[in-house]
């Protein structure tokens, strides 16, 4: 019942602010609404999803992982560099997507079983793993993929208008909003987001819940880099570096408490739609796109601040004010 | 809950260098600088050691401030974005000032970046947001601003008064007054930061922050204050950039924010707050940039630096913390028959006598 309580109200701001983004949006410059802009905000951001997707578990569990953008980068070089020797395109992809569950759990490994924050381990990481991805490429850069990849990436489903990668990513969502709200693990997930200790204390397998949370953050890196490589056509050891910050971003928007115990995934699926559609009515309305991070920033501090303000008012202000207290001592900076 | 008093002599001992880890520090950056002397030719070369004191020196004051915030527990991703707008706009300012340049130069820097740190404050003070996600958004509000500040444009050495320009070609006592200004850095918030009441404070907030409140300390003032000093200090260090690089646009600086975490980390600041100093931060910034100047005469490519860089953080972070842990175990033990089950605060070094100072002076 909490949880569908939250879903309407968090949920349904974010919905709000995606039609308020649609009809100033649609309203400034008509272009917003075509289908070819709608395409083109679809297969680019499919890498976003993907890698948001990725790392909501990490952070509902009270972890946080700023390796993904490398992990997608060296899965991404890793895949190229496989299929470049003469492997089949797909099961490159699918080692790449073994490589990143890897990576994830070496992050994992670092932070949970050596109880190290987690800021650090993967900020190390996140060194560690785009300097290997240009290590194997050597500031090369691998182009020209098979149709295939490309069709899933950029193309869309024949006879439709609708895009190939999108449909890939609803599925994901699929897939990872019943691991996490409806399986086992999911509750695991959210018990040890919430608070570590009484999870341990209760019988959660602590430990193994926050591995696996760090390997879905993995492989959906992986995953990431799999579209990447599909709509830009290159492989690079730099590549998709940018990502990390509207990725991380996405999730806190999505409603995820950065101190872990709170947030859904199709949250996070919102807070994509909302930014793509922001950045895209930002562009054609003329405002560089550098200084549109401006607008993400805003937007973040506006949602969280909002989110807060409505946490305070009377009658929820007693539980939002006892929960901060408590969920304090496991968040990990 | 004294848990300073140990067992042997021996092990309390081992126990204060690694307290003290500032003192191995010295002792790794010794090291590794005689044996490159030894083994690489060309790192012997002159005016190697004055390049890697002026790229030290930028890093060392950001991570100065860095590691105030995180001994307070908290985190400041923004710096990176406040440096760059400061060398900007106060770069392009004090081209036009002809009275005391240096001295307003510097106050308008250490103001800027107090402001920006300032409002970092209040998002994670006032509207209670974590300080990963609020500065993580102000990286990005600082950052878009830069570059509409910038409008694409760039500020060129030629713009900048003598003073500045010269900031790493003249030579005070064999240093630069670039290096000069971070030792005066280090030193001050060191010193701030290890003998007066705020920086106890600090310290006492980040090991345990409601037992802090509990004790009447003024936690949310102290975190307006420390990220106010934090963004000076990257404020400064913006100012600076302008002058030492000569050149400044819309992405200059960025990616400061993970170095001076990483000198921190380096440095010996526990990221779980309430332990470290700002001379290990310093220390740390120092080992970075000798290890990066090392790789780089060997002429080992850029991106092998980047993945030593981010294997040297991990092994810190966790040598740190399983020698910490280590040393603890026995501490730990008695500590459990004392107190039951429950499990002394956290692996990094236990606060030692530092609370009951304070709370003798705060009541």
């Amino acid at each position: 019942m909490t949880f569908l309580r939250r879903l309407t109200r968090w949920e349904t701001g974010l919905l709000v602010m995606i039609g308020i983004v649609l009809a100033v949006g649609s309203a400034t410059s008509p272009g917003l609404l075509s289908t070819y802009n709608l395409q083109t905000i679809a297969i680019n951001n499919s890498v976003l999803a993907c890698l948001a997707f990725g790392v909501a578990p990490v952070i509902i569990a009270a972890d946080i992982d700023i390796s993904v953008a490398s992990t997608l980068a060296l899965c991404g070089v890793f895949m190229a560099k496989l299929w470049g020797g003469g492997m089949d395109i797909w099961l490159a992809a699918l080692l790449a997507v073994g490589l990143g569950g890897v990576l994830g759990l070496i992050n994992g490994v670092f932070v949970v079983l050596l109880d190290l924050p987690a800021l650090a381990v993967t900020l190390g990481t996140m060194g560690a793993y785009t300097g290997v991805a240009f290590l194997i490429l050597k500031g090369a850069a691998i182009v020209d993929f098979p149709t295939g990849l490309l069709n899933l990436g950029s193309g869309t489903i024949a006879g439709t208008q609708i895009e190939l990668s999108t449909v890939v990513v609803v599925g994901l969502l699929l897939v990872l909003t019943f691991v996490v709200h409806v399986s086992p693990y999911g509750r695991a997930l959210f018990a040890v987001g919430a608070n570590r200790q009484a999870a341990l204390f209760s019988g959660v397998a602590v430990t193994r819940t926050r591995l696996i949370a760090f390997v879905i953050a993995g492989m959906f890196a992986a995953l990431a880099a799999v579209f990447y490589l599909g709509n830009y056509d290159t492989a690079q050891a730099n590549i998709a570096s940018d990502q990390l910050l509207p990725a991380i971003t996405a999730v806190i928007l999505g409603g995820v408490s950065a101190y872990g115990g709170t947030g859904t995934i199709p949250g996070v699926a919102l807070a994509v739609i909302l930014l793509a559609l922001l950045q895209s009515a930002l562009g054609l309305a003329g405002v560089s796109g550098q200084a549109q991070t401006i607008a993400v920033g805003a937007l973040l501090i506006f949602a969280i601040g909002s989110g807060a303000a409505i946490q305070a008012l009377p009658g929820l202000g007693r539980i939002a004010r006892r929960r901060v207290p408590d969920s304090e001592p496991t968040a990990s900076p | 809950m004294s848990v300073s008093s140990s067992p042997s002599p021996r092990r309390s001992a081992v126990r204060a260098l690694t307290r003290h880890n500032e003192i191995g520090l010295i002792g790794l950056i010794v090291l590794v600088t005689v044996v490159a002397e030894a083994a690489v030719p060309a790192f012997r070369a002159s005016g190697n050691d004055t390049q890697i004191l002026d790229n030290a020196a930028l890093v060392m004051i950001v991570a100065v401030g860095e590691a105030l915030v995180i001994t307070a527990r908290q985190i400041d991703l923004s710096v990176a974005a406040t440096l760059g707008l400061a060398a900007y706009l106060v770069g392009s300012a004090v081209g036009h000032i002809g009275f005391a340049g240096p001295v307003v130069g510097v106050a308008m820097a250490l103001a800027l970046g107090a402001v920006l740190g300032f409002g970092n404050g209040i998002l994670i003070e006032r509207i209670r947001m974590p300080a990963i996600i609020a500065t993580l958004a102000t990286l990005s509000i600082y950052g878009g601003l830069q570059v509409v500040v910038t409008h694409g444009s760039q500020l060129y050495s030629s713009q900048l008064p003598n003073w500045l320009g010269n900031i790493i070609s003249t030579s005070w006592i064999g240093l630069s007054p670039l290096v000069w200004a971070a030792i005066v850095c280090v030193v001050v918030v060191g010193l701030i930061a290890r003998f007066t009441r705020w920086g106890r404070d600090i310290y006492a907030i980040g090991s345990n922050p409601e037992a802090a409140s509990y004790l009447g300390l003024r936690t949310g003032r102290r975190t307006y204050e420390v990220f106010a000093v934090c963004g000076a200090l990257a404020g400064l260090a913006g100012l600076l950039y302008a002058g030492q690089y000569g050149n400044v646009d819309a992405t200059a600086g960025s990616g400061f924010e993970l170095t001076a975490i990483a000198a921190a980390v380096i440095g010996g600041v526990s990221l779980f707050g309430g332990s470290g100093s700002p001379l290990g931060a310093a220390l740390g910034a120092l080992l970075l940039t000798e290890i990066e100047n090392i790789l780089a005469v060997l002429k080992i490519s850029i991106f092998a630096q980047q993945t030593l860089q981010g294997t040297a953080i991990v092994v810190a972070v966790a040598g740190y913390s399983l020698l910490s842990r280590r040393l603890n175990r026995p501490v730990r033990r008695s500590l459990r028959v004392e107190a039951g089950q429950s499990r002394p605060a956290e692996p990094s070094e236990p606060v030692s006598s530092e609370p009951t100072e304070i709370a003798e002076q705060g009541t």
